[in-house]
């Protein structure tokens, strides 16, 4: 059923807006809103003669910012790492290496080429993470624009023309100019004397006017911005055809497309050149020979002066005595794990759901899509494969690695599928965009996260409630992230209200690594 | 040491790229199980992975079998099945073997009771027809297939019965034992049953 919004009811919302304004300028007055800053850089006290063995349970990097911050001020960390590898969800593929998702165990056959990765977990870093990006230039960690949205990658849906696949710049240029001038009727079709001066009227129909487009008449008839059918250059450019709007309101992909530059994915989203895990590498330069790889913790068992850890490795049990534990053990891993933690806490453990984000990738034999005016950014489908990445790096180079699947959201259904149906799901997915596309891919890499080894899960989910988090969820939080007597810490982006995020996992780290030293100087 | 670097790149030209990348794989074996079933295989909530330590071979083993050869864990409501499955797919007889083995190298302790709001009275009596075969102490019988009960974590029993109250589990042709425990199950007649059997289980120890 469709609801007319009244003249009477849009002025109360531009007047609602006109009240936001207010409020954002009283925010800032109050020091509410955030404010350019940089990265603060750890000010630890140097480890004294006692309370100097760390023990740090996981080598993502959460975890190895604890052992390169704590070792700088002379502590003495270990770090358990119960797979074979460094990075956690920070996981890039290249050739050789082995996806150890259980039940679908397989080795990268990507070519050997330094352009030839998969960003498999964490791929995008934002401008505004300023504690990992802080990180990245002090480890000298050469990082690269990565390309997030693409004007001329697809858009694909079946309720949309058919399914034949439509430009980026199609869809939200057309979307704009009716969207623009539906606001423009509105706001002529009355008097324009409430709530804005004349100046201000005049600003916004011209803001409206620029935003779709539209023409003199405040009618939108089509634009360039789209791109040209023909000409444009020696010739004059020929208008390509309207698609009606009736037609782009079949496909309800415009909630992604129209935001897809807000948020975490907004401009400028950086990379680090090589694949993610140059910077577990940045890090690992200086505390890899801290790690014990392949050590399952058995046991955490906090004690008045410090923390036992029980540990299998190499067959055998290891005990590790440590003054403090940085933990970050996925929370439902944990709780497989013996423990004298408080009851709140353990609550607080089995409480965080564990999320099943899925990623596959494909060797394209060659870069077929930059003969399509495509160099990086993402096509979306309403398919389950959801989404083509093309790669930001290796550009006019002879192959490129695609991303072929990503579903952050629920990853339930391909991970569900043997590794066989899920490459013919993408093939057929991708190849309602890409026509050849079956014939142009191979070596593919599917990773179901829920089934990664020693991982389970990607990412902790919180809020069992898309409006919010409750009181309880927040408490729960609050007493996860203080640390059982002073001497336990569960860390990680798990440890957040953000998660999913390296930058979320390294202020967790540095949130209690600041609450130890607070503690040891009190 | 330069030299010995140079003849070792030349001998791997001969070689030829592929062999001398397979050399360099990292390794990996079917031993698990422990990421989901926690700790020694005492079973972890978070995941939902029940307590392997003090499973029976025989039951450890018809298990496996039953989810390598798609038993058990193919119904789409089967959360937890049917992440186990594909778990068991790709082991071979000899893995089998040598999970059951170091299954049995973990200590058993029982798990602590989380269910609550059931009633431990009112399930001794359900549990009468369940004593027949997996004895009264819930200790398991062998020459009926029946595992022990006792010990095993609550959340998991309540989950399976449910599965089998529901045909998510048990409705296979050739799962003979699950086939009967889908007929015995009835006899709880409804979830409130089922907690109420879960939590004199509870009470019991092998």
């Amino acid at each position: 059923m469709s609801k007319q919004v009244t003249r009477r009811e849009f002025l109360n919302l531009l007047s609602a807006a006109g009240g936001t304004a207010a409020a954002l300028k009283a925010g800032s007055a109050l020091g509410l809103l955030p404010h350019t800053a940089q990265a603060a850089s750890m000010d630890l006290l140097a480890a004294g003669a006692a309370n100097r063995k760390v023990a740090i349970l996981g080598a993502g990097i959460s975890g190895l910012t604890v052992a390169y911050e704590l070792s700088k001020v002379g502590y003495e960390c270990t770090i358990l790492e119960s797979s074979h590898r460094p990075g956690g969800r920070i996981f890039t593929v290249r050739h050789g290496d082995l996806i150890d998702e259980i039940g679908n165990r397989h080795y990268c056959e990507f070519d050997d080429e330094p352009h030839m990765y998969f960003n498999a977990g964490a791929a995008r870093i934002p401008s505004t993470h300023r504690n990992l990006l802080a990180y990245c230039k002090e480890l000298n960690i050469d990082l690269e624009i990565f390309i997030n949205e693409n004007k001329t990658s697809y858009v694909q849906d079946p309720a949309l023309l058919g399914g034949k696949p439509i430009r980026n710049i199609d869809y939200t240029t057309h979307s704009r100019g009716f969207l623009a001038e539906l606001l423009a009727k509105s706001l002529n079709a009355g008097e324009m004397d409430q709530p804005f001066t004349d100046q201000e009227a005049e600003t916004l129909m011209g803001m409206v006017r620029s935003f779709g487009s539209l023409d003199e008449d405040d009618l939108y008839k089509g634009s360039f911005r789209a791109g040209y059918a023909a000409g444009g250059f020696l010739e004059h450019g020929v208008q390509k055809d309207i698609i009606a709007f009736r037609d782009l309101l079949q496909t309800q992909m415009g909630r992604q497309l129209l935001s897809a530059n807000e948020g975490d994915t907004g401009p400028i989203l950086l990379q680090a050149v090589g694949g993610m895990d140059k910077i577990t590498e940045g890090f690992t330069k200086h505390v890899g020979h801290q790690i014990r790889y392949r050590s399952m913790v058995n046991s955490v068992e906090v004690k008045e002066d410090g923390v036992d850890i029980s540990y299998d490795q190499d067959g055998s049990r290891h005990l590790l005595q440590a003054d403090f534990c940085f933990n970050c053990i996925p929370s439902h891993l944990m709780t497989g794990i013996s423990n004298n933690f408080p009851s709140q806490y353990v609550d607080a453990l089995k409480y965080i759901r564990r999320g099943n984000a899925y990623k596959a990738a494909f060797q394209a034999k060659e870069r077929f899509w930059e003969k399509d005016d495509i160099y990086g950014g993402i096509s979306w489908m309403n398919n389950p494969s959801n989404q083509i990445w093309y790669p930001s790096s290796g550009i006019h180079k002879e192959k490129g690695i695609l991303l072929a699947a990503y579903d952050f959201g629920d990853g339930s259904f391909h991970t569900a599928m043997t590794h066989e149906e899920r490459i013919e799901a993408h093939l057929s997915d991708g190849e309602k965009i890409h026509p050849n596309y079956r014939n142009q891919v191979e070596k593919p890499i599917t990773v179901a996260w829920h089934r990664m080894n020693h991982m389970l899960g990607c990412s902790a989910r919180w809020q069992r409630n898309p409006s919010g988090w409750t009181h309880e969820e927040e408490e729960l939080y609050r007493a996860l992230q203080q640390p059982v007597n002073g001497r336990h810490y569960m860390i990680g982006d798990q440890v957040s209200m953000h998660s999913a995020w390296q930058e979320s996992a390294v202020m967790s780290a540095q949130w209690a690594m600041t609450d130890m030293d607070r503690r040891l100087r009190a | 040491m330069l030299k010995s670097f140079l003849a070792f790149s030349l001998c791997i030209t001969c070689m030829g790229g592929v062999y001398a990348a397979e050399t360099e794989r990292e390794p990996f074996d079917d031993r698990y199980c422990t990421t989901c079933h926690g700790a020694d295989g005492r079973g972890n909530e978070g995941v939902q992975a029940p307590r392997l330590a003090g499973m029976e071979p025989w039951y450890l083993r018809r298990q496996l079998e039953n989810f390598r050869a798609d038993r058990r864990g193919v119904h789409p409501q089967d959360r937890e099945g049917i992440a186990m499955r594909p778990m068991a797919t790709k082991l071979s007889d000899e893995s089998i073997d040598d999970i059951i083995d170091w299954v049995g190298s973990w200590e058993y302790v029982p798990a602590e009771a989380t269910i609550e709001g059931g009633d431990p009275a009112r399930g001794r009596g359900l549990y009468g027809g369940c004593a027949v075969c997996h004895g009264d102490s819930a200790q398991g019988n062998e020459s009926l297939g029946a595992p022990a009960l006792a010990g095993q974590n609550d959340w998991y029993l309540v989950t399976q019965l449910k599965n089998f109250m529901a045909g998510y589990r048990g409705a296979h042709p050739d799962d003979t034992y699950g086939a009967q425990m889908r007929t015995m199950v009835n006899t709880l007649r409804n979830e409130a049953g089922i907690i109420n059997v879960v939590s004199y289980i509870n009470t019991l120890s092998r």
